[in-house]
């Protein structure tokens, strides 16, 4: 699976701009050899006016527009935190924006001691209240393990969705209606359609078929919650980084200089489950390496060469190593049960039930939803159209 | 090239946890009380939590002392007494009536009752080094461990004092002559501190 | 010297950390492994893991959790919640725990402590006493979460433990716990003026003063906390968190 690490002796086909290879989903090359996903971050970046004057005055006129609709109220923004740098760096701006956000966890219960120590040393001295939302370990345990059952990719398909809807909860029982989220489809790119896919009811099914616990805790967003909140309550889903300039590794300097935030490395130490997915699922069961994503986007802007992030991509990915003890100790799985499982042969999201089909039958409304952002223009992109094989 | 360590299972002690700080440092160590395994062994651990004359018990009267003593004073091979597995090291204890094992030229006393000095010394305190050991190789200057004793340990020779300790009286926290090492402090629960102590000990 | 002891109270439910409010309602912390991995990492002193459900429901220690949550620590470990017997307190020593924390039972059969000290010494034994004001405003013990009165005073309690061998008293107040108000000094100072085994003052802390105080004014040997290590802030959400060390380390000495 792994290719040679010199770029020139590689036998794959792959992007002459970034490091996507024929083997990602979904890929096509034009006629300079660029693929389709570096034209897309191009298109949504001339969209946005990303990090350029147009981009800037657009997004302080949504920062304008969410601080006179937070007056008189207590926050006036969401800003979903993990420790991360994205996050951590927006809670840090957020003053300088004008705005007063409550900061939103959804803890899975695999967080390690760096994501919690980072949430706090950013959030103490900018004086910004936390709200958590902590799932029943067991539960969100019995549902990780369902995905393990299932054979399926999406493994962390629950903390996801779970965070978004926990997202919406803390904004609505403080009446707030904007959800700051720190995607950036320039320092991320935009993953590959196709293969990962999750909404509410595929976890449901997974859930119904391979779980053992019934879900009291686990915050599940229905396709009626999505609705509610985007239509009804009409929160509203901005990501500042589509919009002005954004540097993950000067905010990272600036983080750690200020605030004594720790970098987890590129090795995603900040939680136990996301790290498992990374490092020892995707690439032992799926054979897919997504440190191509970040990898790619780091080409792009022009943060290393494409040579550099080719023989990064090509290099094992180093794990934790009681990790994988630590996961088959959570998941009450032995030794056994785990190789079995992990040799049977990869399912997908396509042969058990989700609301795919719904969300491209209901373009045209969610096309209306993404244009006043009350949903993200990526989620109308991914969900709403049929994804390729 | 480190060898395996053998820890001594003679009914009291903390056998899980030692084990588990010696795989987290990557040594190889099994919990025994097979007395063949043991005459094998090429590194002794001995454990011990409780009192000192339900520990010796055990020992003093069957095969056990025997092949215990024959590692030790005759093979020489290493051997690490931790918390009350240190006590045992010595000559006898003010705790009971039983003799120790007598390998290292010690006595081990009660903590003398004073208005403020609770017994037991129960916490993490802070050592001073005494004589240079492999032991207490790469020690960090101000390192503590975590104590829970009541009865301490004073050797004869001051060469055989390899971290000091004070509660009251000063005392010694870990000792070791030749290759018979001890600590008294719960090395297993002392973290990155008590970490260094056994890849120390793994590492001979 | 000797380190004023700072330590994380976990409370077990089940198989899940939660945090009662005066011994009432409670919150999900989390998991107990990933905490105990967070607080290593954290190199907290020692962590008591107090199972409330246990007494209640009639059963023994959950060994299989306890098994998983000492295979993850390298700090010293207490125990409380269920132990009615030296079998099962030795199960729990066993896995790896360094120290029972014996309540409810030991009002019913006080021989319980001195049976379990004299094979494992007093130091890892605990008299675990709870605390709460009754209708006329007096501090008197109470057993089984704070559910069943015993009519003791907590002083005389606490003398007899240490009577019987307690190596240790853990003082909890029901009327601090998690209120983030501060301990309950009188009551602390009582009991440590009394004893004199350490006393580990629980049940209030809402900040580093707090803690300074109980052990300065109060008396108290060490300090058990709950709500400040679970929670952002008081009222805020779950966050698994110590003070810093090196601060605690100056108020303390």
């Amino acid at each position: 699976m792994l290719q040679d690490r010199d770029l020139s002796s590689a036998n794959v086909r792959i992007c002459s701009r970034c490091i996507y290879d024929e083997r990602v989903d979904g890929i096509a090359f034009d006629e300079k050899g660029v693929c389709n996903y570096c034209r897309q971050v191009d298109e949504l970046k001339a969209q946005y006016g990303t990090g350029g004057e147009r981009g800037e005055r657009t997004f302080h006129e949504i920062a304008e527009q969410i601080r006179h609709a937070g007056k008189g109220k207590r926050y006036d923004c969401v800003i979903g935190v993990s420790g991360g740098t994205d996050s951590s760096y927006m809670v840090h701006m957020a003053q300088a924006w004008g705005l007063r956000p409550l900061a939103v966890h959804y803890d899975n219960t695999w967080n390690t001691a760096i994501a919690t120590q980072n949430i706090r040393k950013v959030l103490t001295p900018l004086n910004v209240d936390l709200y958590t939302h902590v799932v029943d370990n067991k539960e969100a345990d019995d549902i990780f393990r369902a995905f393990f059952l299932a054979g399926v990719a999406e493994i962390e398909a629950a903390t996801d969705l779970a965070l978004a809807e926990v997202m919406y909860r803390a904004a609505w029982k403080n009446g707030v209606r904007y959800v700051l989220e720190g995607h950036s489809f320039v320092t991320e790119g935009i993953t590959p359609v196709g293969r990962n896919y999750f909404d509410g009811k595929y976890i449901k099914s997974i859930h119904g078929k391979y779980g053992r616990r019934p879900m009291k805790t686990y915050p599940l967003m229905t396709f009626s919650r999505l609705m509610w909140w985007s239509s009804v309550a009409q929160i509203r889903k901005i990501r500042p980084f589509w919009y002005i300039d954004y540097s993950k590794e000067a905010a990272r300097s600036l983080l750690e200089e200020k605030y004594g935030w720790q970098y987890y490395g590129g090795h995603h130490l900040e939680n136990r489950m996301t790290a498992f997915y990374h490092g020892i699922y995707m690439p032992q069961k799926f054979g897919a390496d997504l440190r191509n994503n970040t990898l790619s986007a780091l080409v792009r802007n022009g943060k290393i060469t494409r040579e550099e992030a080719w023989s990064e991509y090509n290099t094992p990915p180093q794990v934790e190593e009681e990790l994988l003890a630590y996961f088959k100790k959570r998941l009450e799985l032995s030794e056994q049960e785990y190789e079995r499982i992990m040799a049977l042969p990869p399912r997908s999201w396509r042969e058990f039930p989700t609301y795919k089909k719904r969300f491209e039958r209901l373009r045209p409304l969610f096309a209306v939803l993404a244009k006043t952002n009350l949903v993200p223009m990526s989620f109308y992109l991914k969900y709403c159209f049929p994804a390729h094989v | 090239m480190s060898k395996q360590i053998t820890i001594v299972d003679y009914g009291m002690g903390n056998l899980g946890s030692v084990c588990n700080m010696f795989k987290r440092v990557g040594a190889r160590a099994t919990v025994t009380s097979d007395l063949d395994a043991i005459a094998r062994a090429d590194k002794i651990l001995l454990p011990g939590v409780g009192a000192f004359d339900a520990a010796m018990v055990r020992i003093q009267d069957g095969p056990l002392r025997a092949v215990l003593d024959r590692k030790a004073l005759v093979e020489k091979i290493p051997v690490f007494g931790i918390c009350l597995g240190m006590q045992l090291l010595t000559r006898g204890s003010e705790e009971g009536k039983l003799a120790g094992l007598g390998w290292i030229a010690a006595d081990t006393k009660r903590f003398p009752s004073a208005p403020d000095l609770k017994v037991p010394h129960m916490g993490w305190n802070i050592v001073k080094p005494g004589a240079p050991s492999a032991l207490t190789k790469d020690l960090p200057d101000e390192s503590r461990f975590y104590f829970v004793h009541s009865y301490y340990v004073r050797v004869d020779r001051d060469a055989d004092s390899i971290l000091k300790a004070d509660y009251g009286v000063e005392f010694d926290a870990a000792i070791q002559h030749e290759n018979i090492y001890g600590a008294q402090f719960h090395a297993e629960k002392s973290h990155k501190f008590g970490m260094q102590l056994f890849q120390n000990f793994a590492a001979l | 010297m000797l380190r004023t002891r700072v330590i994380p109270a976990l409370l077990l439910r089940n198989e899940s950390l939660v945090k009662t409010r005066r011994f009432g309602a409670f919150t999900y912390v989390g998991d107990p492994c990933n905490t105990v991995r967070i607080f290593n990492e954290l190199e907290v002193d020692e962590l008591i893991f107090l199972d409330i459900t246990a007494t209640r429901e009639r059963r023994p220690p959950n060994l299989k959790v306890l098994a998983d949550i000492a295979n993850e620590c390298f700090m010293p470990l207490g125990y409380g919640g269920g132990i009615r017997s030296l079998d099962q307190a030795k199960s729990v020593f066993d896995i790896g725990f360094e120290k029972v924390a014996i309540n409810t039972y030991a009002a019913e059969d006080p021989k319980i402590i001195a049976q379990v000290a004299e094979v494992y010494g007093s130091q890892a034994v605990i008299g675990s006493i709870d605390v709460k004001a009754d209708i006329w405003g007096r501090k008197r013990v109470y057993v089984a979460s704070g559910r069943r009165q015993t009519g003791l005073d907590p002083v005389a309690w606490a003398r007899q433990l240490e009577a019987m061998g307690a190596g240790e008293i853990l003082l909890t107040s029901i009327d601090r716990e998690g209120t983030w108000n501060g301990f309950d000094l009188d009551l602390v100072k009582s009991v440590t003026s009394a004893v004199s085994i350490p006393v580990i003052a629980q049940g209030g802390a809402g900040n580093v003063e707090h803690i300074e105080d109980v052990v300065k004014r109060g008396g108290a040997s060490a300090v058990a906390v709950g709500s400040m290590v679970v929670f952002q802030k008081k009222g805020m959400g779950v966050l698994v968190n110590f003070p810093d060390q090196r601060d605690l380390e100056a108020r303390l000495r």
